[in-house]
Protein backbone atom coordinates (compact mmCIF):
# COMPACT_ATOMS: atom_id res chain seq x y z
CA UNK A 1 0.00 0.00 0.00
CA UNK A 2 1.36 3.38 -1.01
CA UNK A 3 -0.27 6.55 0.32
CA UNK A 4 0.55 10.09 -0.75
CA UNK A 5 -0.90 13.08 1.07
CA UNK A 6 -0.38 16.59 -0.25
CA UNK A 7 2.82 15.40 -1.92
CA UNK A 8 4.64 18.35 -3.49
CA UNK A 9 8.00 18.74 -5.19
CA UNK A 10 9.33 22.03 -6.46
CA UNK A 11 12.58 22.55 -8.29
CA UNK A 12 13.22 26.25 -7.82
CA UNK A 13 10.27 28.04 -9.41
CA UNK A 14 9.03 24.98 -11.25
CA UNK A 15 6.48 22.74 -9.56
CA UNK A 16 7.00 19.15 -10.65
CA UNK A 17 4.39 17.61 -8.36
CA UNK A 18 1.65 19.85 -7.00
CA UNK A 19 0.18 18.51 -3.77
CA UNK A 20 -1.16 15.19 -4.95
CA UNK A 21 -3.15 12.67 -2.92
CA UNK A 22 -3.51 9.06 -3.91
CA UNK A 23 -3.59 5.56 -2.52
CA UNK A 24 -2.21 2.55 -4.33
CA UNK A 25 -4.10 -0.49 -3.06
CA UNK A 26 -2.65 -3.95 -2.58
CA UNK A 27 -3.94 -6.85 -4.62
CA UNK A 28 -4.13 -5.05 -7.91
CA UNK A 29 -2.00 -3.52 -10.59
CA UNK A 30 -2.16 0.25 -10.52
CA UNK A 31 -1.01 2.04 -13.62
CA UNK A 32 0.55 5.48 -13.48
CA UNK A 33 -0.01 7.41 -16.68
CA UNK A 34 0.97 10.85 -17.74
CA UNK A 35 2.66 12.78 -20.51
CA UNK A 36 6.39 13.42 -20.45
CA UNK A 37 7.31 15.78 -17.63
CA UNK A 38 4.01 15.24 -15.80
CA UNK A 39 5.74 14.22 -12.58
CA UNK A 40 5.62 10.40 -12.72
CA UNK A 41 9.29 9.73 -12.11
CA UNK A 42 9.57 12.49 -9.52
CA UNK A 43 6.66 10.95 -7.62
CA UNK A 44 8.26 7.50 -7.76
CA UNK A 45 11.60 8.86 -6.55
CA UNK A 46 9.84 10.54 -3.62
CA UNK A 47 8.13 7.24 -2.74
CA UNK A 48 11.58 5.63 -2.67
CA UNK A 49 12.99 8.34 -0.43
CA UNK A 50 15.47 9.42 -3.09
CA UNK A 51 14.01 12.89 -3.56
CA UNK A 52 12.82 14.83 -0.56
CA UNK A 53 9.26 16.20 -0.91
CA UNK A 54 9.01 20.00 -0.69
CA UNK A 55 5.91 19.35 1.41
CA UNK A 56 3.46 16.55 2.10
CA UNK A 57 4.15 12.91 2.84
CA UNK A 58 4.25 9.59 1.13
CA UNK A 59 4.30 6.27 2.96
CA UNK A 60 4.84 2.68 1.93
CA UNK A 61 3.06 0.04 4.00
CA UNK A 62 2.27 2.80 6.48
CA UNK A 63 5.77 4.23 6.90
CA UNK A 64 7.99 6.72 5.15
CA UNK A 65 10.53 4.80 3.09
CA UNK A 66 13.45 6.05 5.19
CA UNK A 67 11.96 4.37 8.27
CA UNK A 68 11.73 0.91 6.73
CA UNK A 69 13.98 -1.53 8.56
CA UNK A 70 14.11 -3.93 5.66
CA UNK A 71 13.41 -1.85 2.53
CA UNK A 72 14.18 -4.61 0.02
CA UNK A 73 11.54 -6.94 1.42
CA UNK A 74 8.99 -4.11 1.69
CA UNK A 75 9.51 -2.39 -1.65
CA UNK A 76 11.23 -3.48 -4.81
CA UNK A 77 11.77 -0.76 -7.36
CA UNK A 78 12.91 -0.38 -10.91
CA UNK A 79 13.34 3.37 -11.15
CA UNK A 80 15.47 3.49 -14.22
CA UNK A 81 17.69 0.94 -15.87
CA UNK A 82 20.78 2.97 -15.05
CA UNK A 83 20.84 2.50 -11.29
CA UNK A 84 23.72 0.07 -11.75
CA UNK A 85 27.49 0.57 -11.93
CA UNK A 86 28.39 -0.14 -15.55
CA UNK A 87 31.72 -1.71 -14.59
CA UNK A 88 30.19 -4.49 -12.51
CA UNK A 89 28.72 -7.78 -13.71
CA UNK A 90 25.01 -8.41 -13.27
CA UNK A 91 25.69 -11.14 -10.71
CA UNK A 92 28.02 -8.96 -8.66
CA UNK A 93 25.56 -6.08 -8.76
CA UNK A 94 22.82 -8.32 -7.41
CA UNK A 95 25.19 -9.86 -4.84
CA UNK A 96 26.11 -6.40 -3.56
CA UNK A 97 22.48 -5.29 -3.32
CA UNK A 98 21.43 -8.58 -1.69
CA UNK A 99 24.27 -8.41 0.82
CA UNK A 100 22.82 -5.27 2.42
CA UNK A 101 19.90 -7.38 3.66
CA UNK A 102 21.78 -10.61 4.26
CA UNK A 103 20.07 -12.19 1.27
CA UNK A 104 22.13 -15.12 0.04
CA UNK A 105 23.58 -16.23 -3.25
CA UNK A 106 20.72 -18.71 -3.77
CA UNK A 107 18.15 -15.93 -4.12
CA UNK A 108 20.49 -14.01 -6.44
CA UNK A 109 20.66 -17.02 -8.75
CA UNK A 110 16.89 -17.37 -8.51
CA UNK A 111 16.15 -13.84 -9.70
CA UNK A 112 18.75 -14.18 -12.47
CA UNK A 113 16.91 -17.27 -13.66
CA UNK A 114 13.49 -15.64 -13.29
CA UNK A 115 14.51 -12.70 -15.44
CA UNK A 116 16.26 -14.84 -18.03
CA UNK A 117 19.68 -13.26 -17.46
CA UNK A 118 21.69 -16.51 -17.04
CA UNK A 119 23.56 -16.07 -20.31
CA UNK A 120 24.81 -12.56 -19.51
CA UNK A 121 25.00 -12.69 -15.70
CA UNK A 122 28.80 -12.71 -15.69
CA UNK A 123 29.15 -9.88 -18.19
CA UNK A 124 29.70 -6.26 -17.30
CA UNK A 125 26.50 -4.23 -17.23
CA UNK A 126 28.02 -1.49 -19.37
CA UNK A 127 27.56 -3.68 -22.44
CA UNK A 128 23.93 -4.50 -21.77
CA UNK A 129 21.14 -3.57 -24.16
CA UNK A 130 18.25 -1.50 -22.83
CA UNK A 131 16.14 -4.64 -22.52
CA UNK A 132 18.77 -6.56 -20.55
CA UNK A 133 19.23 -3.53 -18.31
CA UNK A 134 15.49 -3.56 -17.64
CA UNK A 135 15.59 -7.26 -16.78
CA UNK A 136 18.46 -6.64 -14.38
CA UNK A 137 16.53 -3.79 -12.78
CA UNK A 138 13.51 -6.05 -12.35
CA UNK A 139 15.75 -8.80 -10.95
CA UNK A 140 17.09 -6.37 -8.34
CA UNK A 141 13.55 -5.26 -7.49
CA UNK A 142 12.51 -8.88 -6.89
CA UNK A 143 15.53 -9.79 -4.70
CA UNK A 144 13.75 -9.23 -1.41
CA UNK A 145 10.47 -10.78 -2.62
CA UNK A 146 8.84 -7.44 -1.73
CA UNK A 147 5.25 -6.74 -0.72
CA UNK A 148 5.21 -3.66 -2.93
CA UNK A 149 6.68 -3.35 -6.37
CA UNK A 150 7.32 -0.01 -8.10
CA UNK A 151 8.25 -0.20 -11.75
CA UNK A 152 8.99 2.89 -13.83
CA UNK A 153 8.48 2.06 -17.51
CA UNK A 154 9.30 -1.63 -17.04
CA UNK A 155 8.57 -2.70 -20.60
CA UNK A 156 10.74 0.00 -22.14
CA UNK A 157 13.13 -1.71 -24.52
CA UNK A 158 11.84 -5.22 -23.88
CA UNK A 159 11.12 -7.61 -26.73
CA UNK A 160 7.53 -8.88 -27.12
CA UNK A 161 8.34 -11.98 -25.09
CA UNK A 162 9.72 -9.76 -22.32
CA UNK A 163 6.63 -7.52 -22.42
CA UNK A 164 4.40 -10.56 -22.02
CA UNK A 165 6.59 -11.82 -19.18
CA UNK A 166 6.35 -8.52 -17.29
CA UNK A 167 2.59 -8.43 -17.81
CA UNK A 168 2.12 -11.94 -16.44
CA UNK A 169 4.57 -11.33 -13.62
CA UNK A 170 2.89 -8.21 -12.28
CA UNK A 171 -0.57 -9.74 -12.57
CA UNK A 172 0.60 -12.82 -10.72
CA UNK A 173 2.27 -10.75 -7.99
CA UNK A 174 -0.87 -8.64 -7.60
CA UNK A 175 -2.96 -11.80 -7.29
CA UNK A 176 -0.77 -12.77 -4.34
CA UNK A 177 -2.00 -9.63 -2.61
CA UNK A 178 1.01 -7.45 -3.32
CA UNK A 179 0.87 -3.80 -4.26
CA UNK A 180 1.97 -3.14 -7.82
CA UNK A 181 2.55 0.39 -9.08
CA UNK A 182 3.81 0.77 -12.59
CA UNK A 183 4.17 3.60 -15.00
CA UNK A 184 4.09 3.32 -18.73
CA UNK A 185 3.75 5.42 -21.83
CA UNK A 186 2.11 2.54 -23.63
CA UNK A 187 -1.60 2.97 -23.16
CA UNK A 188 -2.36 -0.30 -24.92
CA UNK A 189 -0.03 -2.11 -22.53
CA UNK A 190 -1.67 -0.44 -19.56
CA UNK A 191 -5.13 -1.44 -20.79
CA UNK A 192 -4.00 -5.07 -20.77
CA UNK A 193 -2.10 -5.00 -17.50
CA UNK A 194 -3.57 -2.51 -15.07
CA UNK A 195 -6.71 -2.82 -12.95
CA UNK A 196 -6.65 0.75 -11.74
CA UNK A 197 -5.28 3.89 -13.32
CA UNK A 198 -3.84 7.08 -11.92
CA UNK A 199 -3.45 9.79 -14.50
CA UNK A 200 -1.12 12.65 -13.72
CA UNK A 201 -0.79 15.84 -15.74
CA UNK A 202 1.28 18.88 -14.90
CA UNK A 203 1.92 17.55 -11.43
CA UNK A 204 -1.73 16.99 -10.57
CA UNK A 205 -3.80 13.83 -10.40
CA UNK A 206 -6.47 14.20 -13.08
CA UNK A 207 -7.99 10.75 -12.84
CA UNK A 208 -7.95 7.98 -10.25
CA UNK A 209 -10.31 5.16 -11.16
CA UNK A 210 -10.60 1.56 -12.36
CA UNK A 211 -9.62 1.10 -16.01
CA UNK A 212 -13.19 0.28 -17.02
CA UNK A 213 -14.53 3.50 -15.48
CA UNK A 214 -11.93 5.60 -17.22
CA UNK A 215 -12.77 4.06 -20.57
CA UNK A 216 -16.51 4.44 -19.98
CA UNK A 217 -16.12 8.02 -18.83
CA UNK A 218 -14.38 9.00 -22.03
CA UNK A 219 -16.43 11.29 -24.27
CA UNK A 220 -19.22 8.73 -24.91
CA UNK A 221 -19.39 5.74 -27.19
CA UNK A 222 -19.40 6.14 -30.89
CA UNK A 223 -21.34 4.26 -33.54
CA UNK A 224 -19.84 3.72 -36.94
CA UNK A 225 -22.35 3.60 -39.75
CA UNK A 226 -21.66 2.68 -43.35
CA UNK A 227 -24.46 3.44 -45.76
CA UNK A 228 -24.85 4.45 -49.41
CA UNK A 229 -27.30 7.07 -48.08
CA UNK A 230 -25.02 8.34 -45.39
CA UNK A 231 -25.74 12.00 -46.06
CA UNK A 232 -29.47 11.47 -45.66
CA UNK A 233 -28.97 9.47 -42.47
CA UNK A 234 -26.73 12.17 -41.08
CA UNK A 235 -29.51 14.71 -41.57
CA UNK A 236 -32.01 12.43 -39.82
CA UNK A 237 -29.64 11.87 -36.90
CA UNK A 238 -28.92 15.54 -36.28
CA UNK A 239 -30.12 16.54 -32.84
CA UNK A 240 -29.09 18.47 -29.78
CA UNK A 241 -27.40 15.45 -28.14
CA UNK A 242 -26.00 13.83 -31.24
CA UNK A 243 -22.97 14.70 -33.30
CA UNK A 244 -22.35 13.17 -36.67
CA UNK A 245 -18.98 13.29 -38.33
CA UNK A 246 -18.34 12.21 -41.86
CA UNK A 247 -15.27 10.00 -42.03
CA UNK A 248 -15.31 9.32 -45.75
CA UNK A 249 -17.93 8.99 -48.48
CA UNK A 250 -20.58 6.59 -47.18
CA UNK A 251 -19.09 6.31 -43.69
CA UNK A 252 -20.16 8.37 -40.70
CA UNK A 253 -19.54 8.25 -36.99
CA UNK A 254 -22.27 9.12 -34.55
CA UNK A 255 -21.71 10.22 -31.00
CA UNK A 256 -24.61 10.49 -28.57
CA UNK A 257 -26.86 7.79 -29.97
CA UNK A 258 -26.81 4.03 -29.44
CA UNK A 259 -26.44 1.55 -32.26
CA UNK A 260 -30.02 0.44 -31.61
CA UNK A 261 -31.36 3.98 -31.96
CA UNK A 262 -29.46 4.51 -35.20
CA UNK A 263 -30.65 1.17 -36.58
CA UNK A 264 -34.29 1.84 -35.72
CA UNK A 265 -34.15 5.32 -37.23
CA UNK A 266 -32.66 3.92 -40.43
CA UNK A 267 -35.32 1.21 -40.67
CA UNK A 268 -38.14 3.72 -40.14
CA UNK A 269 -36.93 5.86 -43.00
CA UNK A 270 -35.85 3.03 -45.25
CA UNK A 271 -32.16 3.87 -45.23
CA UNK A 272 -29.94 0.99 -46.29
CA UNK A 273 -27.18 0.15 -43.84
CA UNK A 274 -24.02 -1.75 -44.77
CA UNK A 275 -22.43 -1.54 -41.36
CA UNK A 276 -23.54 -0.55 -37.89
CA UNK A 277 -20.80 -0.89 -35.29
CA UNK A 278 -20.64 0.45 -31.76
CA UNK A 279 -17.04 1.53 -31.13
CA UNK A 280 -15.93 1.47 -27.52
CA UNK A 281 -13.63 4.29 -26.58
CA UNK A 282 -10.12 3.00 -26.07
CA UNK A 283 -8.13 3.73 -22.94
CA UNK A 284 -5.86 5.66 -25.23
CA UNK A 285 -8.69 7.92 -26.38
CA UNK A 286 -9.80 8.36 -22.79
CA UNK A 287 -6.28 9.23 -21.79
CA UNK A 288 -5.90 11.68 -24.65
CA UNK A 289 -9.07 13.52 -23.75
CA UNK A 290 -8.09 13.60 -20.07
CA UNK A 291 -4.65 14.99 -20.65
CA UNK A 292 -5.40 17.20 -23.63
CA UNK A 293 -4.98 20.32 -21.54
CA UNK A 294 -2.14 19.00 -19.46
CA UNK A 295 0.44 18.00 -21.99
CA UNK A 296 3.62 19.91 -21.40
CA UNK A 297 5.12 19.25 -24.79
CA UNK A 298 2.58 19.31 -27.58
CA UNK A 299 3.28 17.61 -30.85
CA UNK A 300 2.42 19.27 -34.12
CA UNK A 301 -0.37 17.49 -36.02
CA UNK A 302 1.20 15.39 -38.74
CA UNK A 303 -1.83 15.53 -41.04
CA UNK A 304 -5.57 16.15 -41.07
CA UNK A 305 -7.48 13.56 -39.10
CA UNK A 306 -4.36 11.96 -37.69
CA UNK A 307 -4.41 11.25 -34.01
CA UNK A 308 -1.48 12.86 -32.32
CA UNK A 309 0.13 10.65 -29.75
CA UNK A 310 2.41 12.08 -27.13
CA UNK A 311 5.91 10.80 -27.38
CA UNK A 312 5.52 9.38 -30.87
CA UNK A 313 5.73 12.46 -33.03
CA UNK A 314 8.73 14.72 -32.57
CA UNK A 315 7.97 16.97 -29.63
CA UNK A 316 7.72 20.63 -30.52
CA UNK A 317 7.40 23.16 -27.73
CA UNK A 318 4.11 25.02 -27.66
CA UNK A 319 5.74 28.31 -28.50
CA UNK A 320 7.13 26.94 -31.72
CA UNK A 321 3.68 26.23 -33.04
CA UNK A 322 2.44 29.77 -32.86
CA UNK B 1 17.28 -13.03 -24.67
CA UNK B 2 15.95 -16.31 -25.91
CA UNK B 3 15.81 -17.72 -22.42
CA UNK B 4 12.18 -17.96 -21.53
CA UNK B 5 10.85 -17.23 -18.12
CA UNK B 6 7.20 -16.78 -18.86
CA UNK B 7 6.11 -18.44 -15.67
CA UNK B 8 6.35 -15.95 -12.83
CA UNK B 9 8.51 -17.84 -10.42
CA UNK B 10 8.24 -15.89 -7.22
CA UNK B 11 7.55 -18.20 -4.39
CA UNK B 12 6.00 -16.74 -1.32
CA UNK B 13 7.35 -19.77 0.53
CA UNK B 14 10.89 -18.86 -0.44
CA UNK B 15 10.55 -15.38 1.00
CA UNK B 16 13.71 -14.56 2.88
CA UNK B 17 13.06 -14.85 6.56
CA UNK B 18 12.24 -11.87 8.75
CA UNK B 19 15.96 -11.67 9.45
CA UNK B 20 16.46 -9.90 6.12
CA UNK B 21 17.04 -6.44 7.47
CA UNK B 22 19.74 -3.86 6.97
CA UNK B 23 22.56 -3.87 9.48
CA UNK B 24 25.87 -2.01 9.42
CA UNK B 25 27.76 -5.27 9.11
CA UNK B 26 25.77 -6.18 6.04
CA UNK B 27 26.39 -2.77 4.51
CA UNK B 28 30.12 -3.35 5.05
CA UNK B 29 29.81 -6.72 3.31
CA UNK B 30 27.98 -5.09 0.40
CA UNK B 31 30.58 -2.35 0.04
CA UNK B 32 33.31 -4.98 0.20
CA UNK B 33 31.70 -6.87 -2.71
CA UNK B 34 31.26 -3.60 -4.61
CA UNK B 35 34.91 -2.62 -4.23
CA UNK B 36 36.36 -5.95 -5.34
CA UNK B 37 33.92 -6.44 -8.22
CA UNK B 38 35.33 -3.46 -10.12
CA UNK B 39 38.35 -3.92 -12.34
CA UNK B 40 39.82 -0.57 -11.35
CA UNK B 41 40.45 -1.86 -7.82
CA UNK B 42 42.50 -4.75 -9.19
CA UNK B 43 44.57 -2.27 -11.15
CA UNK B 44 45.01 0.52 -8.67
CA UNK B 45 46.07 -1.46 -5.63
CA UNK B 46 48.92 -3.42 -7.28
CA UNK B 47 50.06 -0.18 -8.93
CA UNK B 48 50.16 1.44 -5.50
CA UNK B 49 52.31 -1.36 -4.08
CA UNK B 50 54.61 -1.59 -7.10
CA UNK B 51 55.08 2.16 -7.28
CA UNK B 52 55.85 2.57 -3.60
CA UNK B 53 58.24 -0.37 -3.51
CA UNK B 54 59.82 0.55 -6.83
CA UNK B 55 60.59 4.07 -5.71
CA UNK B 56 61.97 2.73 -2.42
CA UNK B 57 64.30 0.43 -4.37
CA UNK B 58 65.47 3.30 -6.60
CA UNK B 59 66.18 5.49 -3.58
CA UNK B 60 68.09 2.69 -1.84
CA UNK B 61 70.01 1.54 -4.92
CA UNK B 62 71.20 4.91 -6.13
CA UNK B 63 71.57 6.22 -2.60
CA UNK B 64 74.04 3.49 -1.60
CA UNK B 65 76.03 4.00 -4.84
CA UNK B 66 76.38 7.69 -4.12
CA UNK B 67 77.60 6.97 -0.61
CA UNK B 68 80.13 4.50 -1.93
CA UNK B 69 81.66 7.03 -4.31
CA UNK B 70 81.54 10.30 -2.48
CA UNK B 71 81.96 8.98 1.00
CA UNK B 72 79.05 11.19 2.09
CA UNK B 73 78.05 10.74 5.69
CA UNK B 74 74.39 9.74 5.51
CA UNK B 75 72.25 7.38 7.48
CA UNK B 76 69.46 5.61 5.63
CA UNK B 77 66.20 5.90 7.61
CA UNK B 78 62.76 4.43 7.30
CA UNK B 79 61.72 7.68 5.60
CA UNK B 80 63.77 6.56 2.59
CA UNK B 81 62.10 3.15 2.65
CA UNK B 82 58.65 4.76 2.42
CA UNK B 83 59.74 7.48 -0.01
CA UNK B 84 57.35 5.98 -2.58
CA UNK B 85 54.38 7.18 -0.51
CA UNK B 86 54.37 10.41 -2.52
CA UNK B 87 53.25 8.39 -5.52
CA UNK B 88 51.26 5.70 -3.71
CA UNK B 89 48.99 8.32 -2.15
CA UNK B 90 47.91 9.55 -5.59
CA UNK B 91 46.80 6.06 -6.65
CA UNK B 92 44.96 5.59 -3.36
CA UNK B 93 43.26 8.98 -3.79
CA UNK B 94 41.98 7.96 -7.22
CA UNK B 95 40.58 4.73 -5.79
CA UNK B 96 38.93 6.51 -2.86
CA UNK B 97 37.39 9.27 -4.98
CA UNK B 98 36.07 6.90 -7.64
CA UNK B 99 34.60 4.55 -5.01
CA UNK B 100 31.95 7.18 -4.32
CA UNK B 101 31.80 9.37 -7.44
CA UNK B 102 31.54 6.27 -9.64
CA UNK B 103 28.22 5.55 -7.96
CA UNK B 104 26.92 8.99 -8.86
CA UNK B 105 28.13 8.93 -12.45
CA UNK B 106 26.61 5.51 -13.14
CA UNK B 107 23.38 5.93 -11.15
CA UNK B 108 24.37 3.11 -8.76
CA UNK B 109 23.88 5.56 -5.89
CA UNK B 110 20.10 5.20 -6.32
CA UNK B 111 20.39 1.45 -5.70
CA UNK B 112 22.67 2.08 -2.75
CA UNK B 113 20.38 4.64 -1.12
CA UNK B 114 17.29 2.52 -1.80
CA UNK B 115 18.83 -0.33 0.17
CA UNK B 116 20.05 1.97 2.92
CA UNK B 117 17.47 4.74 3.12
CA UNK B 118 18.92 6.40 6.21
CA UNK B 119 21.95 7.10 3.99
CA UNK B 120 24.60 7.91 6.60
CA UNK B 121 25.37 4.23 7.38
CA UNK B 122 25.96 3.55 3.68
CA UNK B 123 28.37 6.48 3.47
CA UNK B 124 30.24 5.32 6.57
CA UNK B 125 30.33 1.67 5.49
CA UNK B 126 31.88 2.53 2.16
CA UNK B 127 34.28 4.94 3.82
CA UNK B 128 35.37 2.31 6.32
CA UNK B 129 35.99 -0.25 3.57
CA UNK B 130 38.00 2.28 1.53
CA UNK B 131 40.08 3.35 4.54
CA UNK B 132 40.69 -0.25 5.65
CA UNK B 133 41.77 -1.30 2.15
CA UNK B 134 44.05 1.75 1.90
CA UNK B 135 45.63 0.80 5.24
CA UNK B 136 46.08 -2.83 4.22
CA UNK B 137 47.59 -1.75 0.91
CA UNK B 138 49.93 0.53 2.84
CA UNK B 139 51.01 -2.37 5.05
CA UNK B 140 51.73 -4.56 2.03
CA UNK B 141 53.48 -1.73 0.18
CA UNK B 142 55.67 -0.95 3.18
CA UNK B 143 56.57 -4.61 3.75
CA UNK B 144 57.43 -5.04 0.06
CA UNK B 145 59.44 -1.81 0.15
CA UNK B 146 61.36 -3.15 3.13
CA UNK B 147 61.94 -6.48 1.41
CA UNK B 148 63.22 -5.08 -1.90
CA UNK B 149 65.55 -2.57 -0.24
CA UNK B 150 66.94 -5.03 2.31
CA UNK B 151 69.49 -6.73 -0.01
CA UNK B 152 70.39 -3.41 -1.67
CA UNK B 153 71.20 -1.66 1.58
CA UNK B 154 73.31 -4.46 2.95
CA UNK B 155 74.93 -4.43 6.37
CA UNK B 156 76.47 -1.02 5.90
CA UNK B 157 73.25 0.96 5.52
CA UNK B 158 70.84 -1.19 7.47
CA UNK B 159 67.88 0.79 8.82
CA UNK B 160 67.95 0.69 12.60
CA UNK B 161 64.61 -0.76 13.64
CA UNK B 162 65.46 -0.15 17.25
CA UNK B 163 65.07 3.58 16.71
CA UNK B 164 61.70 4.88 17.76
CA UNK B 165 61.69 7.24 14.77
CA UNK B 166 62.05 4.39 12.27
CA UNK B 167 59.31 2.39 13.96
CA UNK B 168 57.03 5.44 13.85
CA UNK B 169 57.67 5.99 10.14
CA UNK B 170 57.11 2.36 9.12
CA UNK B 171 53.86 2.18 11.07
CA UNK B 172 53.00 5.68 9.92
CA UNK B 173 53.14 4.90 6.19
CA UNK B 174 49.97 2.73 6.13
CA UNK B 175 48.29 5.08 8.59
CA UNK B 176 49.09 8.02 6.33
CA UNK B 177 47.61 6.24 3.29
CA UNK B 178 44.48 5.41 5.28
CA UNK B 179 44.01 9.03 6.35
CA UNK B 180 44.67 10.44 2.90
CA UNK B 181 42.11 7.93 1.53
CA UNK B 182 39.58 9.23 4.05
CA UNK B 183 40.22 12.80 2.89
CA UNK B 184 39.88 11.88 -0.79
CA UNK B 185 36.74 9.84 -0.13
CA UNK B 186 35.15 12.71 1.79
CA UNK B 187 35.90 15.17 -1.01
CA UNK B 188 34.44 12.69 -3.52
CA UNK B 189 31.28 12.37 -1.41
CA UNK B 190 30.97 16.16 -1.17
CA UNK B 191 31.49 16.94 -4.85
CA UNK B 192 29.89 13.80 -6.37
CA UNK B 193 31.56 14.31 -9.76
CA UNK B 194 34.59 12.20 -10.65
CA UNK B 195 36.49 14.81 -12.61
CA UNK B 196 35.76 17.64 -10.20
CA UNK B 197 36.65 15.62 -7.12
CA UNK B 198 39.84 14.18 -8.62
CA UNK B 199 40.96 17.62 -9.74
CA UNK B 200 40.24 19.00 -6.29
CA UNK B 201 42.08 16.27 -4.39
CA UNK B 202 45.11 16.13 -6.66
CA UNK B 203 45.16 19.90 -7.01
CA UNK B 204 45.08 20.29 -3.25
CA UNK B 205 47.87 17.77 -2.63
CA UNK B 206 50.11 18.57 -5.58
CA UNK B 207 49.56 22.24 -6.29
CA UNK B 208 47.89 24.18 -3.50
CA UNK B 209 50.08 22.88 -0.70
CA UNK B 210 53.35 23.57 -2.50
CA UNK B 211 52.18 27.01 -3.65
CA UNK B 212 51.14 27.92 -0.12
CA UNK B 213 54.49 26.79 1.18
CA UNK B 214 56.30 28.89 -1.44
CA UNK B 215 54.55 32.21 -0.99
CA UNK B 216 56.55 34.20 1.57
CA UNK B 217 53.57 35.91 3.13
CA UNK B 218 53.00 35.38 6.83
CA UNK B 219 49.40 34.33 6.32
CA UNK B 220 50.38 31.48 4.00
CA UNK B 221 53.34 30.55 6.15
CA UNK B 222 51.08 30.23 9.18
CA UNK B 223 48.43 28.20 7.30
CA UNK B 224 50.75 25.99 5.30
CA UNK B 225 51.75 23.47 8.00
CA UNK B 226 48.08 22.78 8.73
CA UNK B 227 47.16 21.77 5.19
CA UNK B 228 46.34 18.04 4.96
CA UNK B 229 49.41 16.61 3.27
CA UNK B 230 51.91 18.97 4.89
CA UNK B 231 50.50 18.12 8.31
CA UNK B 232 49.98 14.39 7.83
CA UNK B 233 53.30 13.68 6.17
CA UNK B 234 55.12 14.74 9.35
CA UNK B 235 54.31 11.20 10.48
CA UNK B 236 56.56 9.69 7.81
CA UNK B 237 59.33 12.30 7.96
CA UNK B 238 62.48 12.07 10.05
CA UNK B 239 62.53 13.93 13.34
CA UNK B 240 62.51 17.67 12.77
CA UNK B 241 62.67 19.90 15.86
CA UNK B 242 61.83 22.97 13.73
CA UNK B 243 58.52 21.60 12.44
CA UNK B 244 55.42 23.49 13.56
CA UNK B 245 53.59 20.22 14.17
CA UNK B 246 55.02 17.05 15.63
CA UNK B 247 54.51 13.72 13.80
CA UNK B 248 51.38 12.66 15.64
CA UNK B 249 50.02 16.22 15.92
CA UNK B 250 50.37 16.57 12.17
CA UNK B 251 48.71 13.23 11.60
CA UNK B 252 45.88 14.29 13.89
CA UNK B 253 45.38 17.40 11.75
CA UNK B 254 45.16 15.28 8.58
CA UNK B 255 42.62 12.93 10.19
CA UNK B 256 40.64 15.94 11.39
CA UNK B 257 40.47 17.27 7.83
CA UNK B 258 39.03 13.93 6.68
CA UNK B 259 36.56 13.62 9.55
CA UNK B 260 35.24 17.18 9.21
CA UNK B 261 34.82 16.89 5.45
CA UNK B 262 33.12 13.49 5.79
CA UNK B 263 30.75 14.92 8.40
CA UNK B 264 29.89 17.72 5.96
CA UNK B 265 29.35 15.11 3.24
CA UNK B 266 27.04 13.14 5.56
CA UNK B 267 24.93 16.23 6.30
CA UNK B 268 24.65 17.06 2.60
CA UNK B 269 23.90 13.44 1.69
CA UNK B 270 20.86 13.47 3.93
CA UNK B 271 19.65 16.76 2.49
CA UNK B 272 20.29 16.42 -1.20
CA UNK B 273 18.12 14.59 -3.70
CA UNK B 274 19.85 11.54 -5.10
Amino acid sequence: MIEARGLTKKYGQKTAVAGIDFTVQPGKVTGFLGPNGAGKSTTMRMIMGLDRPTSGTVTVNGRPYAQLKSPLTEVGALLDAKAVHSGRSATNHLRAVAATHGIGRKRVDEVIEMTGLQAVAGKRVGGFSLGMGQRLGIAAALLGDPRTLILDEPVNGLDPEGVLWVRNLVKHLASEGRTIFLSSHLMSEMALTADHILVIGRGRIIADAPVADIVAGASGTRVRVRSPQAARLAELLQGPDTTVTSVEAGLIEVTGATAEAVGELAARDGVVLHELTPVAASLEAAYMSLTADDVEYHSAPTGAGTTVQPGQAPAIPQEARR
Amino acid sequence: MSATATVPATRAAARPSGAARVTFGRLLRSEWIKLWSLRSTWWVLPITVVAQAGIAWLIAYFGTQEFGEGGIDYTITAADIVGGLQFAQLAICVLAVLAITGEYSTGMIRSTLSTSPTRTPALLAKGLVVVAVAFATGVVATLVSWAVTYPVLGEAHRVDLGLEMNQRILLGAPLYLAAIALLAYAIGALLRHSAGALATVLGLLLVVESVFALIPWTFFEKISPYLPMSAGSQLVFTDNPDAVLGPWEGYGVLVAWGVVLLAAAAVLLRRRDA
